[in-house]
């Protein structure tokens, strides 16, 4: 019965550790699962050359460089209305695991990064960094109501629509 | 005498001329295609997914909370090529930029380097020409995106 057990939890974790950080589907056009590996790169600097500290310290976009060459421009994370720089910044230069979510539309290919963790072996990490950083920014608890609607509490946003209106007219 | 001095002018130009050149290409400054672009600023992730109506009036409010959550801003070109702003007027945040965000859904014309990679298209916006405010008025055919209020 020991073994047994032992057995059912050794599959169990492999289960977990294969297959429950999987990508979730979102039903995005032309929508395809993917795990891929990579090196987190500074956009600006792959393109131009201008290459600052620790890839900008969190202020730029960042990719994903393939060892094909391919550059991969991380738009989404699992947060709502939320990007991925502050999930990469912390791999700036490394190696990691990308899980998510290719989207192919108007003849562009995006990516959603929805788990990430450093090659080969790092501890897997939900894309939602975010949520916690701004709750901790705004003094809420990161489960709360005010920080999973941040996008209406968020003091910039909320200068914004104050002053432009939600048309950004004015009215 | 003549001849020696002319050999050791050119000689002088050589050791200066080399090394000049070894250190521009230190640099590893990478130029891409001078441009100027006019368009809409929109919110690249809610244009390229078509998850929603993305542009205008419309989509403003939300184009303000992707812009605000770090969400690369774009401009969506009146030849319907979207671009990724990796930099603005010298500035090179593309992360909540606050000059960006003031100028989501704007119909603006830029000037600067546009690069293309991997099919997807990036602009360095130099220069901002002209800001031509909001124009796309879209709320009455699409509400308020995504939430409508």
């Amino acid at each position: 019965m020991k073994y047994t057990i032992a057995v059912l939890s050794l599959v169990l974790s492999a289960a977990w550790s294969a297959g429950a950080l999987a990508a979730e589907s979102w039903g995005l056009p032309e929508e395809e699962e993917t795990r891929f590996e990579a090196m987190v790169v500074d956009t600006l600097c792959e393109l131009t050359g201008d290459c600052p500290d620790k890839c900008g310290g969190g202020m730029r976009q960042l990719s994903l460089l393939t060892d094909e060459g391919e550059l991969i421009l991380p738009i989404k994370n699992v947060v709502a209305f939320a990007g991925t720089t502050v999930e990469l910044a912390g791999f700036c230069g490394k190696r990691v695991i990308a899980d998510g979510l290719f989207s192919t539309n108007r003849g562009v290919k995006v990516f959603a990064l929805q788990f990430v963790r450093e090659a080969p072996d790092g501890k897997w990490r939900r894309a939602n960094r975010f949520l916690n950083l701004w709750a901790e920014a705004n003094g809420v608890d990161p489960k709360s109501n005010a920080a999973q609607q941040w996008f209406r509490n968020d003091p910039t946003v909320i200068t914004i629509i104050e002053r432009d209106g939600k048309l950004g007219t004015g009215k | 005498m003549k001849q020696h001095g002319l050999a050791a002018a050119l000689l002088a130009a050589i050791i200066w001329i080399v090394p000049w050149s070894s250190a521009q290409a230190d640099t590893g400054q990478k130029a891409g295609e001078t441009v100027k672009i006019a368009g809409e600023i929109i919110d690249s992730w809610c244009y390229l997914t078509e998850i929603m109506y993305p542009l205008g009036t419309a989509h403003h409010q939300c184009a303000v909370w992707c812009a605000v959550g770090g969400i690369p801003v774009g401009i969506l070109s009146d030849d319907g090529t979207p671009y990724i702003l990796l930099s603005f007027q010298g500035n090179d945040q593309s992360v909540a930029n606050p000059a960006l965000l003031d100028l989501q859904t704007h119909h603006v014309v830029l000037e600067g380097q546009a690069f293309e990679r991997d099919g997807m298209h990036y602009l360095v916006a130099d220069r901002l020409v002209e800001d031509n405010g909001i124009t796309n008025m879209t709320e009455e055919d699409y509400g308020i995106q995504p939430f409508g209020e």
